[in-house]
């Protein structure tokens, strides 16, 4: 029953993410005065792009067609680490929070080299702005998963969930506030949104995830797409996890599962119109301010790993 | 144990989170209009604060000494310097002399320090450790605010975080001073305020900027 629920719970952030997409661009939409496309639009982009032909750049070698592959599992095997509707996920004995944070760098290294052997000048570019951003997200990332995973005495993710479960609501430790603000900066990072890269353009020169696909097409782009779509709803879902779970089931009864499913669309929802509201009032960091950004992130998270000490 | 009790505990047990944020927040912000918001989250935080401290301890005077801090600090205050930035028509940005991410950092050093400062006399004196920190750090990074930002008005911002970090030492301690020092203390600042706003006016005026650092021949 436990094995059931938890396989939901991935097919559930699998096929929840283009729609959460869909619901983004539609409120940005709203937002600036526009009607904006449908929220299934991502759906049926997707399914267009299953369909077409995939054409491969004379120059590339087998890593060009490798690379989505790598991008998407990588990033569904981080989707079973994420605790959904109960304090518990599909791998929750198999790895920890280290595991997650590596397998997520792990399909952004395949997709720097995929960008880079398709052999276009803005691949070469984005790959290499990603290789900075990613590089200074790592840290504070880590960091701040390990201030939690220290004040829960667990590395699991779904232990960690369970301790924060168990935690008074209104007894707001240092530790979680300093880790969810330092999650929350890298998080935006990490997904390629609003203050660090612009999800919305293909013609910006400071772009950096959409120059690396600019050589995809087909099928190999629509899996990139539809892992970039997961990757963000499970950072999503991980921030909720980790720092709000109150309200997910703690027994697998039909009622508690309702329950903690509505709860968990609340927060969702929550967390998306703030997305909105937040990538339609910044605007685009230059560059060169993006290390200064995610120092902030790396101060933060610094902070909450030397208060899991002080707080005791 | 009533609500007002369960509520009050709660607010006095996280309301140096809450500082600690603010503060780290300042650091982070690049525009004034930000930090002045900020500084009025902070003085929100410490009212709710005192409301809870009178409320645990059935202090008539705390209530007054509540409203006074919220219309002086949170919303006057404020109110003043948002019309002050409006009015200056210099640009927006602190203009720091060390980046956000460095002033973060330097922040979090201060919390840090500030948290050993007070070890040794938390017990002694009795008060919440946080607590006590908080009111350190508050009153460390006031001043490396006005040390590291070259806008006048940022100058002024520093000074109310640090006078913001003396009262809460003194909430801390001994639970804020008698009511008529403490109205004195507000009223005075609130001068200063206005004073300070004129200065930067007149400043703006004969150099045409309001950046200090610029103030090269002002030099004894």
């Amino acid at each position: 029953m436990t094995l059931a629920m938890n396989v939901v719970q991935v097919l559930l952030l699998i096929l929840m993410a283009p729609l959460v997409r869909g619901v983004i661009a539609r409120l940005k939409a709203r937002i600036q005065n526009r009607r904006g496309a449908s929220v299934w639009r991502p759906y049926s982009d997707l399914l267009k792009l299953f369909r077409k032909e995939d054409l491969v750049p004379p120059s590339a070698s087998f890593v060009f067609r490798l690379a989505p592959i790598v991008v998407f599992t990588a990033t569904l095997v981080v989707a079973a680490f994420v605790p959904l509707l109960h304090g518990s996920a599909l791998l929750n004995a198999t790895g920890d929070f280290v595991l997650l944070v590596y397998l997520l760098a792990l399909g952004r290294f395949f997709l720097m080299l995929g960008a880079m052997d398709g052999g276009s000048s803005f691949g070469g570019m984005g790959a290499s702005r990603e290789a900075l951003v990613s590089t200074l997200a790592e840290a504070p990332f880590l960091l701040a998963l390990m201030s939690v995973a220290i004040a829960a005495h667990t590395s699991s993710i779904a232990g960690m969930v369970r301790w924060t479960m168990g935690q008074n609501f209104f007894q707001f430790s240092a530790v979680h506030a300093l880790a969810f603000v330092a999650m929350a900066l890298v998080s935006i990072a990490e997904t390629g949104r609003m203050p660090v890269d612009n999800p919305t353009t293909h013609l910006e020169l400071t772009m950096i995830h959409e120059a690396m696909v600019l050589e995809y097409s087909g099928p190999s782009l629509a899996l990139i797409e539809w892992a970039s779509g997961i990757k963000l709803t499970v950072v999503m879902a991980l921030l909720i996890a980790l720092f709000a779970p109150w309200g997910m089931a703690s027994s697998l009864s039909p009622l508690a599962i309702a329950i903690a499913s509505l709860v968990l669309l609340l927060k969702m929802t929550a967390l998306v119109v703030a997305l909105a509201l937040v990538e339609s009032s910044v605007a685009k960091l230059r560059m060169y301010l993006v290390p200064d950004f995610l120092g902030v992130a790396s101060a933060l998270a610094i902070l909450a790993v030397v208060f899991t000490a002080l707080m005791r | 144990m009533g609500l007002f009790e369960t509520a009050a505990a709660k607010a006095l047990a996280s309301s140096g989170v809450f500082l600690f944020m603010t503060v780290l927040l300042i650091a982070a912000a690049k525009r004034t209009s930000t930090c002045i918001a900020l500084f009025s989250v902070q003085s929100l935080v410490i009212t709710a604060q005192i409301v809870a401290a009178s409320g645990m301890h059935h202090l008539r005077e705390g209530f007054a000494i509540a409203a006074l801090v919220l219309i002086v600090k949170v919303i006057a205050i404020p109110y003043a310097l948002h019309r002050i930035v409006e009015e200056l028509k210099v640009p927006r940005d602190v203009s720091s002399s060390t980046s956000s991410s460095q002033s973060v950092f330097i922040a979090a050093g201060l919390i840090l320090l500030s948290f050993f400062a007070v070890r040794p006399y938390a017990g002694v004196l009795g008060g919440d450790q946080a607590m006590l920190a908080a009111s350190v750090a508050l009153v460390l990074t006031g001043g490396f605010l006005m040390i590291s930002r070259k806008k006048a008005l940022m100058q002024v911002v520093g000074l109310l975080v640090l006078d913001n970090g003396i009262f809460l030492a003194a909430l801390t301690t001994t639970f804020g001073m008698p009511l008529v020092i403490e109205i004195g203390i507000v009223f005075d600042l609130l001068m200063g305020v206005f004073l300070m706003g004129l200065f930067v006016f007149r400043i703006r005026d004969t150099f045409n900027h309001a950046d200090v650092s610029k103030m090269r021949r002002l030099r004894g």
